[in-house]
């Protein structure tokens, strides 16, 4: 995580319902649960989107305000945090959240892709910067991209190097760009 | 005349001239006071017909303005959302037959307006569903429709303006209706009655803002058994959420939990 995300909770606006209580409950009647998630998984994608976050540690974020209300005493367990996960990253069609997360360490669940924006979002987002800015076959390298000046002001600026390398993947697959040379030091030319 | 009884053949005549005369009389005062009423009550609606059309920007944008326009024709006994449900494009020229009285005064407007306030309690109902179990304070509606969703769609209404949107969904066999409990009003999208147990719990959280069982047994001297089952129902109706993580299970109302789910 290139940004700390003690810096800058005071900023972080939480939604009404974190100061619910019952909301750090699982609730036993199942509509009201799907409620529940949503409004979950809408507020981690906030959180992780207002602090740039694209790997959420679970064993991290149990403790950071995120799940953890201490004016409240009210707290998500591990074990809810990942109930919560798995149903982000269930698709719509089989009533999950649309997989908004991803876990990245397969069946250990402890760390998950937060899909605020999913890489082919991105990959809309990045084709229509090159677009509007004339770079077409130009050459970037991933670095300029993500660490450059130019993108200072983007939404992608300072992103996890492995989200650009996805997004990019999905344009590489749509035609739209090339990537090139070795790990770490990647070109990217787009068309 | 009873002093003065006629005598003869001749009183008969005289009797019936004189409650023929008393009722073309009758008749007569009767007729005077009918079209003197009536002229009145033209008077009164060509007065009101004037005042709605002079002021009718104003009923349009203020809603404080609008609410006292709505109880005035209330009081006299108009009422504005009278059979205006099914005409809506005819009724937009003004003058339809069937033309709802908002209708003929304002072109139309009117009549939108409260079908669009009332589009947006239903869409609001509808979301937040699964979230409060079809139980929404006329409150929270008013404020949730006030903000609106996209930016610039807010509109200003007043709680009456709800509630008369709600009344005017009734015709369609919508199940939207209007349920009071303590001294709030909700707005209720699934069809439900509440029993009193129901309500009087809900009206407990409405003040404290959550129960327990415990509060429930000390406060209304209920069983045990009864104050669970009450909390069981309202748990299996959604009306309200469990937080398990005190001492004790509470229970919550979800009403103030609108804000965000837009």
């Amino acid at each position: 995580m290139k940004n700390n995300p003690m810096a800058s909770i005071a900023s972080f606006q939480f939604p009404p319902t974190y100061s619910f209580p019952p909301f750090f409950t699982p609730q036993p009647n199942a509509t009201t649960r799907l409620s529940q998630l949503q409004k979950w998984s809408a507020l981690i994608q906030s959180w992780c989107r207002h602090h740039r976050i694209h790997r959420l540690s679970l064993i991290d974020a149990v403790e950071s305000p995120l799940f953890h209300n201490a004016p409240l005493r009210k707290r998500i367990p591990l074990v809810e945090a990942r109930k919560i996960l798995d149903w982000m990253a269930e698709g719509e069609e089989k009533g999950g959240g649309g997989r908004r997360a991803e876990w990245i360490d397969g069946g250990n669940k402890t760390v998950a892709w937060i899909w605020w924006r999913r890489p082919e979002e991105w990959a809309g987002i990045l084709a229509d910067w090159i677009e509007s800015t004339g770079q077409k076959n130009v050459v970037l390298t991933v670095y300029e991209l993500v660490e450059g000046e130019e993108t200072m002001s983007k939404e992608w600026h300072g992103m996890d190097v492995d989200v650009m390398m996805k997004s990019l993947n999905v344009l590489v697959k749509r035609g739209k760009a090339q990537v090139f040379g070795n790990e770490g030091q990647e070109g990217v030319k787009f068309f | 005349m009873a002093s003065r009884r006629g005598v003869g053949l001749g009183a008969f005549a005289n009797r019936s001239q004189a409650s023929q005369s008393y009722a073309n009389h009758g008749a007569n005062l009767r007729s005077t006071h009918l079209s003197s009423l009536q002229a009145q009550l033209s008077v009164f609606q060509s007065l009101l017909h004037t005042f709605a059309l002079e002021h009718s920007s104003t009923i349009k944008s203020n809603p404080s303005f609008r609410a006292e326009f709505a109880r005035m024709c209330n009081l006299i006994g108009v009422d504005p959302l009278a059979a205006s449900n099914v005409k809506g494009k005819n009724a937009r020229k003004g003058t339809g037959e069937g033309a709802s009285f908002w209708t003929q005064i304002m072109g139309g407007d009117m009549n939108d307006f409260y079908f669009e306030v009332a589009v947006r309690v239903v869409e609001l109902c509808r979301e937040t569903r699964s979230e409060n179990g079809g139980l929404i304070g006329v409150q929270e509606c008013r404020r949730r429709v006030g903000k609106g969703k996209a930016i610039g769609s807010g509109l200003e209404v007043t709680d009456d303006d709800v509630l008369r949107a709600v009344k005017s969904l009734e015709p369609l066999g919508s199940g939207f209706s209007i349920v009071r409990v303590g001294n709030k009003q909700y707005i209720q999208s699934v069809p439900k009655e509440l029993n009193t147990d129901q309500a009087t719990v809900l009206e407990v959280i409405q003040i404290l803002g959550y129960v327990s069982i415990s509060m429930l047994q000390i406060n209304l001297k209920w069983e045990k058994a009864r104050a669970q089952t009450v909390i069981d129902d309202l748990l299996a109706d959604g009306l309200v959420w469990l937080d398990a993580q005190g001492e004790e299970n509470e229970y919550w109302s979800p009403q103030n939990l609108l804000d965000d789910s837009g």
